[in-house]
Parts: structure tokens; C-alpha cells; sequence
């Protein structure tokens, strides 16, 4: 139990968005662990968003109105039922995975070319186990890119261990990411208890400044097998976390931390 | 003479938005996008965009409305929180800026019922003391913190676009929020 608190002039500052740097590290680090301050935040929360009031009511013009009631109705028109709206995943893993399918859709089309000159039926059934053969190719160059990754993140003596912790009222879990901002590397392993169906566990690197970055999604027994993220060369990660978003992801983050992990400068 | 007619509180509202009464979404614009639309038209200084965000909002809420128990969590605090951060994000060149603080998720547990918030004429009296609070400070003290809030500055951004130290800048704020504190903090449970 923390014998000592927060900067009370800090809470503020934080909820208006203002503190920043080491402050900022420093009390995020102690909000983690103590829940005195944590309800301190909450009513600074509740003071800071009271300043919107200055601002004078306006009222937006009527069409706006018009145009919401439309497409919830135009929603409600496509989908039968009220869902989440899911945009698709940012293709972070594009770059991973698109040399490896360009060999097997090359190395596919020479072997269609030559196998028109046998029997039909024979023709398709090593034309299936070639396919195979390529798509296997293919992902053991994969694994053994990630392999090298993986070995070199963890061996440069310029990369960071953050420990993502499980969130107070959240999920247990916990987990570890290797980052090393240099090469835009990050290892993830951890563990969380499973999401419900419609959800998803994804990964964010929180940066100094600026918005979260996608780090992809993260399966909850992530222990025995290591994920790989190419991220950015250059990124200063000021935390990591891990939240549950709806299936799929999210391009930014939308849903409660269940982990999150502050790197130490 | 008839009594004014009780308005509903937000949790019915939410719970007939759960159950797909689009009416009651409306009610809810209705009821709040005064109040939002103007925050935003401050931030943002563009009618157009203020009311893209805003109609954002709604359709979030409208999305998530299973997610937010009224009953524990005020509505139009959220409401707040959020169309803020949109509009400073947008302000900012569309970048998500808060994370681990500000949770689109986590409605209820963050922001307790206000009544000075959701009741109309409350909020109107405590926009009136809030706008004669910030009135009273030194232009300085108000300034920094105008660019904290509206622009979602941090103490580091306001020192450099002022060219003040930064401890000048962190007084300042501290200070306005102390002047302001007793306004800011009336009917807020202890």
C-alpha cells in the first residue's frame, strides 16, 4: 500500500490534459496502484469538464439532427439490430505477410502453366498438393523472419521490458512486451482470460505525444507463443496497453484497458 | 396553471435506446446538443466541423448505449469528455490524443451523476458562475487555461506558443483552477 500520494495540485493538470513528461509518468505510475488517488482523479474529472459550460449553448442547425435520425435509420435499415460500428482492422501486418503470399502466388502460377499438359484429374490433384506446398514455404519463411525478429529485439541492449499489468475492475492477465524503438520491433507474450465472442484483445503503443499507434490484436494465451509487431522505426513509447475493443479492432482505441504497462525513460 | 411536465431522466432514455426507440435518441439530442454543440463551435471554430463531431457523438452513443449504465453514470458528462477529446483530436490534425484516462468504454465508473449537469436550469446557473469565474481571473491564468482546455494544449505546448517558462505556465493553471475550484466543485459528491 502506497504510504505516500499524489501531487494534489497534479489532478487538474492531468484531467485538463495539461501535465505532461515526467509528472505525468510519474503520477500515471502511482494511479496504477492507488485507489485513494484514483477517486481523486475522478472528481478532478468531474470539476475539469465543468469548464465546457463557458463556452455558450449553441444550437446546431436543424439538418444536423435530421441527418443523425437518417442514418440511424439507414443503420438500422442495413444491419436488422443496433450493432457496433466496426470498421476493418488497420492492415499493420500487411508488410509481414504480403512477400511471403507474392512468392506463393508466383511460384502458384508457373506450376498452373505447367501442369495444363498432364491428365485433368491428375493434373488437379498435385496442382492441390503444390499449393500446399507453397503456402507451407511460405509461412516458414515467415516464422524463420520472425524467429530473427524476435532474437534480435530481445538481444540489442538498447530494448526495453514493460510489464502490462491487469486493471483494477479489469481482467486478470498479464503480460510483457520486449520493445526496441530503434529497429520498430516490439515482442509480445502474455496471458488474459479469454474475451467474450464479439470482442477482441488489441495492442497499442502509447507514444510521448500523439495519438495511440495499433500494435494489432493479441490473442489471450499469448505465453508459449511470442507475437511479433513491425511498428514505426523511431517511436518513443511512453506506455503500452492492451484493450478490449469489438471484434476485429478498432482503428484507435475505443474500449477499457485491461492491461497496460508504463515504460520506465 | 399546470405543472411543467416531468422530463424523463437519461436512464429511461438509455434503456429505450437499448431497445431501439430511435425517439429516444432524439430526445437525448434534444436535450444536450446545446450544451455540446457549443463546446465543440469553441474548440473547433468551425460550424461544419462542430457539427460533424457532433453528430459522431450521437451516433456513438447510439452504438453503445447497452455499454452505459445511467443509473450509476451521468450521461451528458460523458457526453462531455468525449465530444471534447473528438474535437481536440480533429483540432489537432485527427489524432486520438488521450488514452489511458479518457476510456470511451468505461462510461459509468467514471463520471458520477451530476445533477447540476443534467438538469437544465442547474446547468444553465452553472454556466453562468463558471463564465463569470473565469471572467475574474487574470488574463495570463485565463489564457493558459483556455489553451489547456479549448486547444487541448499541455503545459510544455502552452510555454512554447506563449514563450513563458514552463513553471510560469504550470502556476498559472494551477492557480486559475484554485480560484475556480469552489464554482467547479458545487454539488459534486465528496
Amino acid at each position: 500500500m502506497q504510504d505516500s500520494h499524489a501531487n494534489a495540485e497534479d489532478f487538474d493538470l492531468y484531467a485538463l490534459g495539461a501535465l505532461d513528461g515526467q509528472e505525468k509518468q510519474v503520477l500515471e505510475a502511482h494511479l496504477l496502484v492507488c485507489p485513494a488517488c484514483q477517486k481523486e482523479l475522478a472528481r478532478a474529472k468531474q470539476r475539469v469538464l465543468r469548464l465546457g459550460l463557458a463556452a455558450p449553448a449553441m444550437a446546431p442547425r436543424p439538418q444536423v439532427k435530421l441527418a443523425l435520425m437518417e442514418k440511424v435509420k439507414a443503420k438500422r435499415a442495413a444491419t436488422g439490430a443496433r450493432v457496433f460500428e466496426m470498421k476493418p482492422p488497420k492492415k499493420r501486418w500487411g508488410l509481414r505477410f504480403s512477400f511471403g503470399f507474392a512468392i506463393a502466388t508466383a511460384v502458384l502460377a508457373f506450376a498452373t502453366f505447367e501442369l495444363v499438359k498432364i491428365d485433368w484429374e491428375r493434373g488437379k490433384q498435385i496442382k492441390e498438393l503444390q499449393a500446399q506446398l507453397n503456402v507451407a514455404q511460405a509461412k516458414a519463411k515467415l516464422d524463420a523472419q520472425a524467429m530473427e525478429a524476435m532474437a534480435s529485439v530481445t538481444a540489442a541492449p538498447d530494448s526495453t521490458m514493460i510489464t502490462l499489468l491487469q486493471q483494477a475492475g479489469g481482467p486478470p492477465g498479464q503480460a510483457h512486451v520486449v520493445y526496441n524503438a530503434r529497429m520498430g520491433l516490439a515482442v509480445y507474450s502474455g496471458q488474459i482470460v479469454p474475451a467474450p465472442a464479439d470482442k477482441s484483445y488489441q495492442l497499442w503503443l502509447v507514444p510521448s505525444s500523439g495519438a495511440p499507434v495499433d500494435a494489432g490484436l493479441v490473442e489471450p494465451n499469448q505465453e508459449n507463443g511470442a507475437v511479433v509487431v513491425h511498428l514505426t522505426p523511431g517511436l518513443v513509447a511512453k506506455a503500452f496497453a492492451v484493450t478490449m475493443e469489438p471484434a476485429g479492432g478498432r482503428p484507435q482505441p475505443t474500449g477499457p484497458k485491461v492491461l497496460v504497462g508504463v515504460a520506465s525513460s | 396553471m399546470t405543472a411543467p411536465m416531468q422530463q424523463p431522466p437519461d436512464s429511461s432514455l438509455i434503456e429505450k435506446m437499448m431497445a431501439g426507440d430511435e425517439q429516444a435518441l432524439a430526445a437525448i439530442y434534444d436535450r444536450y446538443s446545446g450544451m455540446l454543440f457549443g463546446m465543440l463551435s469553441r474548440i473547433l471554430q468551425d460550424r461544419q466541423a462542430a457539427e460533424e463531431v457532433l453528430q459522431d457523438l450521437f451516433m456513438q452513443l447510439w452504438h453503445n448505449a447497452g455499454q452505459f449504465d445511467a443509473s450509476r453514470g451521468s450521461l451528458p458528462a460523458w457526453l462531455m469528455v468525449i465530444g471534447r477529446n473528438r474535437a481536440i483530436s480533429r483540432l489537432r490534425g485527427g489524432r486520438f490524443r488521450e488514452v489511458l484516462e479518457e476510456n470511451e468504454g468505461d462510461y459509468a465508473s467514471t463520471f458520477a451523476s451530476d445533477q447540476n449537469i443534467e438538469d437544465e436550469a442547474a446547468r444553465s446557473e452553472l454556466a453562468k458562475n463558471v463564465t463569470a469565474a473565469l471572467a475574474t481571473l487574470p488574463a495570463e491564468q485565463r489564457s493558459a487555461l483556455e489553451l489547456a482546455y479549448f486547444e487541448g494544449m499541455t503545459q510544455s505546448e502552452i510555454a512554447a506558443k506563449t514563450g513563458c517558462p514552463l513553471g510560469t505556465v504550470k502556476t498559472r493553471v494551477r492557480t486559475a483552477m484554485q480560484s475556480l475550484r469552489q464554482i467547479l466543485d458545487a454539488g459534486l459528491a465528496r
